[in-house]
C-alpha cells in the first residue's frame, strides 16, 4: 500500500525538530513504551471502577489518572486528578506523580506534590500505575501525620468535620 | 500448647469453601487429554518487572522470585538492594542463581516464542495506530491551514521566476520536501507534450495514452522522459501499474522524473509555472457516506492528496481513481467496468452545490473556472457498486 499522507503535514513534522526527536527517543526507549502499553491495556481491561489512567494525547510517557475518594472518609464522592510523567528509566525509577486536582491532605502540599514512601525510596520495580493509584487512595484514607508536607491538614485531622469543611473549601473539579 | 496455638489449629481444621462443595471426579485412565491455555499460565510465565515473558530466567536464592536476568540486574544496579517482589534482600547479583530447567519449560509451552513475541508487537503497534489516528487527523487540518497561509508567497515566487534555473530550484525544492508521501497523478500526457510542443493540445495525447490494461511501457516513444518513468515502473513491477499513475513512495525516485523535467523545460522556452497543481481528493460527502463500500474499504485511504500537472484531464482522474481502486481492494473489477460509475465533482465555493464534472476539462480549467482560491484544489468523487 503506498503512502497517502498530506505532504504540507510531511513538511511541517519534518521541520519541526523538537518532535523528531522525541519520537527518535521513544524508537529507543522500546522496552519502556512497551511495559507502558502493558500496563494500559491491563488497566483498561480491570473492572475497577474506583481508579483509571490513560495517556495525555500522544506522549506515552504522560499520563492522566484518576481516583475517587475512598468511602467512609471525608474525601468519599470527591474525584481527583493526577498526573504521571514517566522517566525513561522506568520502571527502574518511579514516576514523578502529582495532584492536579488540589487536595487538602496532610501528605499533599499545595502545588499538588505527594510524600509517600513507594514514590521515594521504597520504590519497586513491581509498582505500576494501577498500585501507585490504589496506594495514593489508601494514602488518603490513612494520612502519615507524622511527617507531615502540609502541616495545617495534620493538625486539623483529628476534627473529621473541621477537616472535611477545609477539603471542600480547596476542592474544585 | 498455649491458647493461641490452639487457636491457630482451629483455624486450619476448618473447611475451605472449596472443601466443602467439591464432588469426586472419577480418575481418568483413558487417553483423554485436557487442554491448559498458554494464556492462563502467562502470570506464572511473565517477568513481573518488564511484563513479557520470563528471558533468561534468574531466581533470588532466598525468596525464590523470579525475573528476566536483564531486568534484575537492571533493577538491582539502580534500585534498592532488595527484592523488588518482596523486598528480601539482595545484596550483589550473587544472591541470584540462572533457571535454565523454567527456561526450557517456557520454551516447551512456547515453541515459538518468536511468534509470539512478533504477535505481541502487532497487537502493540495497532494500539498506537489508532491511539495516533485522532491526532493524525488533528495535525491535517493544522496542516492545510499552514499550507493556505503558505500557498500566496509560494505561488508568487514562482511566478516572479523569469529565469527558468531560478524557477526550477523552487520546484525541486517543493518536490524534495513534498516528495516522500506525494503522489503523482498522470505522467505521462504532459512529458509527451513537452516532448513535441507542437501538439495541439493535451486532449489530442489523451486517447492513446492510458491503455486500459494499465500497462502501456511499451508503447511509450523512445525519449528520455519516457525512458525514466519505464525505469520507475519497473522498480515497482510487483504490482500492476499503469504509466498515468506514477505513485512515489520514495524521495528517490520522484527527485530523478522531478529532473527529467526540469531538463525538459531548460529545453523549453515555455515556462512550467501553471503546469502544477495540488489537490485533495476527497469522497462526495452526500454521495459517498460511511456505508459505502468503496469508503469502507478505503478507510482512512479515502482521502487523497495529489500532486500532478495542470493539464491532466478529469479523465485521467477517473483511471488514476479505477486503478488505485483495483490496487486498494485487490479486487478482480475491470478497469473499464469501474470507470463508468465514478463522478467528480467541485464544490464553486462552501455552502454552494456540487457541479459534476467533464471528462475533457483539465485540471487547470477547472481550477480557474470553479477553484480560483490559492489554496490546493479540492474535488470529490463518487462511486457505485453496479
Amino acid at each position: 500500500m503506498a503512502q497517502n499522507v498530506n505532504p504540507f503535514l510531511e513538511q511541517q513534522s519534518s521541520s519541526n525538530k523538537q518532535s523528531d526527536d522525541s519520537r527518535k527517543l521513544q524508537n529507543d526507549n522500546h522496552a519502556v513504551t512497551k511495559r507502558l502499553h502493558k500496563e494500559l491495556m491491563n488497566l483498561m481491561m480491570s473492572q475497577d471502577k474506583s481508579i483509571s489512567a490513560f495517556p495525555e494525547g500522544e506522549n506515552l510517557f504522560k499520563w492522566i489518572g484518576t481516583i475517587s475518594g475512598p468511602k467512609d472518609t471525608v474525601y468519599e464522592a470527591l474525584k481527583f486528578k493526577l498526573s504521571f510523567l514517566f522517566p525513561h528509566s522506568y520502571p527502574y525509577t518511579a514516576p514523578t506523580v502529582k495532584f492536579i486536582t488540589p487536595c487538602f491532605h496532610p501528605n499533599v502540599d499545595t502545588n499538588g506534590n505527594i510524600c509517600l514512601d513507594i514514590l521515594k525510596d521504597k520504590w519497586s520495580a513491581l509498582y505500576d500505575v494501577r498500585t501507585i493509584l490504589l496506594s495514593i487512595q489508601g494514602l488518603l484514607a490513612e494520612p502519615n501525620n507524622d511527617s507531615p508536607l502540609n502541616s495545617l491538614a495534620a493538625e486539623k485531622w483529628t476534627d473529621q468535620d473541621a477537616f472535611k469543611k477545609l477539603v471542600l473549601e480547596i476542592y474544585k473539579e | 500448647m498455649t491458647a493461641s496455638e490452639q487457636i491457630g489449629l482451629n483455624k486450619t481444621w476448618e473447611l475451605s469453601l472449596y472443601e466443602l462443595h467439591r464432588t469426586p471426579q472419577d480418575t481418568i485412565t483413558d487417553n483423554t487429554e485436557i487442554a491448559v491455555s498458554p494464556r492462563s499460565l502467562h502470570s506464572e510465565l511473565m517477568c513481573p518487572i518488564c511484563l513479557d515473558m520470563l528471558k533468561k530466567t534468574m531466581t533470588t536464592k532466598e525468596c525464590l522470585h523470579r525475573f528476566c536476568s536483564d531486568c534484575i540486574v537492571t533493577a538491582l544496579r539502580s534500585g534498592n538492594k532488595e527484592c523488588p517482589t518482596c523486598r528480601k534482600k539482595l545484596v550483589s547479583k550473587r544472591s541470584l542463581r540462572a533457571d535454565p530447567n523454567f527456561d526450557l519449560l517456557i520454551s516447551k509451552i512456547h515453541p515459538s516464542r518468536d511468534e509470539y513475541e512478533a504477535h505481541q508487537e502487532r497487537v502493540l503497534a495497532k494500539l498506537n495506530k489508532s491511539h495516533s489516528r485522532e491526532a493524525l487527523v488533528q495535525s491535517i487540518t493544522v496542516g492545510m491551514k499552514a499550507q493556505s497561509q503558505n500557498r500566496p508567497n509560494r505561488s508568487r515566487k514562482a511566478n516572479e521566476a523569469a529565469g527558468v534555473e531560478n524557477h526550477d530550484e523552487n520546484l525541486s525544492n517543493v518536490a524534495n520536501n513534498n516528495a516522500p508521501a506525494a503522489e503523482t497523478v498522470p505522467q505521462n500526457p504532459p512529458t509527451v507534450q513537452n516532448a513535441a510542443p507542437t501538439a495541439p493540445a493535451a486532449n489530442s495525447t489523451v486517447p492513446g495514452s492510458p491503455a486500459p490494461s494499465g500497462r502501456s511501457t511499451p508503447s511509450q516513444p523512445p525519449s528520455p522522459v519516457s525512458s525514466s518513468v519505464s525505469s520507475a515502473s519497473k522498480s515497482f513491477g510487483k504490482r500492476p501499474k499503469s504509466t498515468l499513475t506514477s505513485e512515489r513512495s520514495e524521495a528517490e525516485e520522484s527527485e530523478s522524473s522531478e529532473r527529467t523535467e526540469q531538463t525538459d523545460t531548460e529545453g523549453e522556452p515555455e515556462p512550467m509555472t501553471i503546469n502544477e497543481i495540488e489537490l485533495v481528493f476527497k469522497p462526495h460527502p452526500t454521495e459517498m457516506l460511511g456505508d459505502n463500500s468503496l469508503v469502507k474499504a478505503l478507510k482512512e485511504n479515502s482521502i487523497r492528496y495529489i500532486k500532478t500537472t495542470a493539464n491532466a484531464t478529469v479523465d485521467h482522474l477517473h483511471k488514476y481513481l479505477a486503478m488505485r481502486l483495483t490496487l486498494d481492494l485487490d479486487s478482480q473489477l475491470s478497469t473499464t467496468h469501474s470507470l463508468l460509475n465514478f463522478c467528480i465533482y467541485v464544490q464553486p465555493g462552501s455552502g454552494q452545490q456540487y457541479v459534476q464534472l467533464n471528462g475533457n476539462q483539465t485540471l487547470g480549467q477547472v481550477n480557474d473556472k470553479y477553484w480560483k482560491v490559492n489554496r490546493p484544489l479540492e474535488m470529490y468523487y463518487s462511486w457505485k457498486k453496479t
